[in-house]
């Protein structure tokens, strides 16, 4: 018997999901496609006023659909300030996630492989920023960082850091667990130094992951609000400061869902960029996938 | 240092994010604590007090109330919508991956543009009411209405994204082989769910439902854009009182700082406490 070979071009291994043992069948089948819609459903339809709404220029109240389609209210959300909002958004989530994810990643490593003094301790601090309210911290926060006269873009991007570390350091405590450290001692038997060690051989078998801490850290950037609004002062206006003054108003629906859909935009793309990269190496490599990794 | 060098490197690594990480939590807390005890004040004198506290303990306790009733209601229906969406992804094939797909576009969808277009979607001459073709005066007040409605929903639209990824994450490294095993005995669809799934999925369910609970607890702009002004929930009566004029305001705004504090780390840490007590970690 010839086994049945995935899609992405891998070969089906025992333990993989969808397999034809828990395949569903008859009324099964008719449930799993009935629950599908359904959750799809949940998942799309909040999404939906924003894609008609982008285009209407009126849309007078009992009407089904736009009374008059158009662009307007891509032009006066420009006016009021996308362009830039959505600059500051970039860097803001840019500059989080390039600090947040090579020091999740090294407090990771550290506590995966090294010896931490008092490792469940460190463990928690670095969990506990998640159970922490962000309006709570930044309350307190904003006068010791008005009083130690830190810019407020400097404390703005330390609080969102922080507040990202947990989910990059998880993931790469995760990636590190499954980690072969045979690799990068071969490579340092066979001569190689701790640098290109480092750059040779761990990153690439971390890269997945670190894509992945990287993508939660700028989502942490990405989607706040109240970090920015408390700490940042007004300086530093991001795309959802300028979508929430144009909600809290009344006749800005068109603005609203254009500024919507370029705050939504941006990191689906990332994530579908990330889901292509992610595919191709499983397909070059299907037969030299590293055996000596199954060791957990 | 007389740590041995493999614990000092590991130390090193380790303590940037460290560093961070206590200053904000431990300095956060800390100048909230000693805001709210009129002991770091903006201008006059230093004085210890709970006035902050006791002086407006009926409006703290109303707040706490609304605000742990939202999120256990948010909790509650994403965890249940988490299940299932986690469930169809493990399933595999189509089904599976459009629920992946969608569910991971959800994810990435910022609150504050969740609560606009939820807003959009509820509200009484939005979209749902024209379809329905219902006239404004008989739409529910589910945006700014007695119940939350539209609030709640948003929380659980997004979080039931969350739950749903996180527990299918861990069903896919960990239970698929055992649903085999248990298929090729002869286990149904419905005792491999109760007696396979439900087990190897529940530590990582009731970690992310906490996770959910507390960012529900501790969250401002949704509650802010589709709730109503009286009663308020905890966050956004803190951030009406830190931006008030009056010079009270800030002890007061930092005594629910405190107080939603509390809750949330009593929460998670119970929740953490909890599941690696029981026997189903590991």
């Amino acid at each position: 018997m010839t086994p049945p070979v995935a899609r992405t071009g891998r070969m089906r291994l025992p333990g993989d999901p969808g397999s034809t043992l828990t395949l569903s069948r008859g009324s099964g089948r008719l449930v799993r496609v009935v629950s599908t819609v359904l959750i799809a459903g949940w998942f799309l339809l909040p999404l939906a006023p924003l894609m008609v709404w982008a285009f209407a220029n009126q849309w007078s109240f009992p009407a089904l659909l736009p009374t008059q389609w158009g662009f307007e209210g891509l032009g006066s959300a420009i006016g009021q300030g996308a362009l830039p909002a959505l600059g500051a958004s970039l860097t803001l989530s840019l500059v989080v996630a390039a600090i947040a994810t090579p020091i999740g990643a090294m407090a990771a490593r550290a506590l995966t492989f090294g010896a931490v003094p008092w490792p469940r301790t460190v463990s928690v601090a670095l969990l506990a920023p998640i159970a922490l309210p962000p309006f709570a911290a930044v309350m307190g926060l904003n006068v010791l960082i008005l009083r130690a006269s830190i810019p407020p873009a400097a404390g703005l991007v330390l609080v969102l850091v922080v507040m990202a570390i947990p989910y990059t350091t998880f993931t790469m405590r995760v990636a590190y667990a499954a980690h072969d450290i045979r690799y990068e001692e071969e490579a340092r038997i066979l001569g190689a130094s701790r640098w290109s060690v480092l750059w040779r051989v761990q990153l690439p078998l971390v890269a997945p992951a670190l894509a992945r801490a990287a993508f939660l850290a700028f989502l942490v950037g990405w989607s706040d609000y109240v970090v920015t609004v408390v700490v940042g002062g007004g300086e530093i206006v991001t795309l959802p400061l300028v979508t929430a003054s144009l909600a809290a108003g009344i006749g800005n629906d068109a603005a609203v869902a254009i500024l919507s859909l370029s705050a939504i935009v941006p990191p689906l793309a990332l994530l579908a960029l990330a889901g292509l990269a992610g595919r191709r190496p499983d397909r070059a490599s299907s037969s030299a996938a590293p055996s000596i990794g199954e060791r957990r | 240092m007389s740590l041995p060098l493999r614990s000092r490197r590991s130390t090193l690594l380790v303590l940037p994010a460290l560093v961070l990480a206590v200053f904000v939590v431990a300095g956060g807390v800390g100048a909230a604590t000693l805001q709210s005890l009129g002991l770091m004040p903006l201008i006059g004198p230093v004085r210890l007090s709970v006035d902050a506290y006791t002086g407006q303990a009926g409006a703290l306790l109303g707040a706490l109330g609304l605000s742990l009733a939202i999120a256990a209601a948010s909790t509650v229906i994403a965890a249940l919508v988490g299940v299932g969406t986690a469930l169809l992804i493990v399933g595999g094939r189509w089904c599976g991956r459009i629920v992946a797909v969608t569910s991971a576009a959800t994810v990435t969808i910022p609150h504050l543009i969740g609560a606009a277009t939820v807003g959009l979607l509820l509200a009484d001459s939005g979209v749902l009411a024209r379809m329905f073709g219902v006239p404004p005066e008989l739409w529910p007040s589910l945006v700014g209405g007695p119940w939350w409605v539209a609030v709640v929903l948003e929380y659980a639209w997004k979080e039931s994204a969350f739950i749903g990824l996180v527990v299918a994450g861990t069903l896919i490294t960990r239970v698929a082989r055992f649903d085999e095993a248990a298929a090729l005995l002869g286990a149904g669809r419905w005792k491999r769910f109760r007696f396979v799934m439900l087990p190897l999925a529940l530590p990582a369910l009731a970690i992310s439902s906490a996770i959910v609970f507390v960012y529900t607890l501790g969250s401002y702009e949704v509650a802010w854009l589709l709730g109503r002004t009286y009663p308020e929930p905890l966050a956004v009566m803190a951030l009406r009182l830190f931006n008030s004029a009056s010079l009270t305001a800030r002890p007061e705004a930092a005594a629910a700082a405190v107080l939603t504090t509390a809750v949330s780390f009593l929460v998670v840490g119970f929740c953490f406490w909890a599941v690696r007590k029981s026997a189903v970690w590991r």
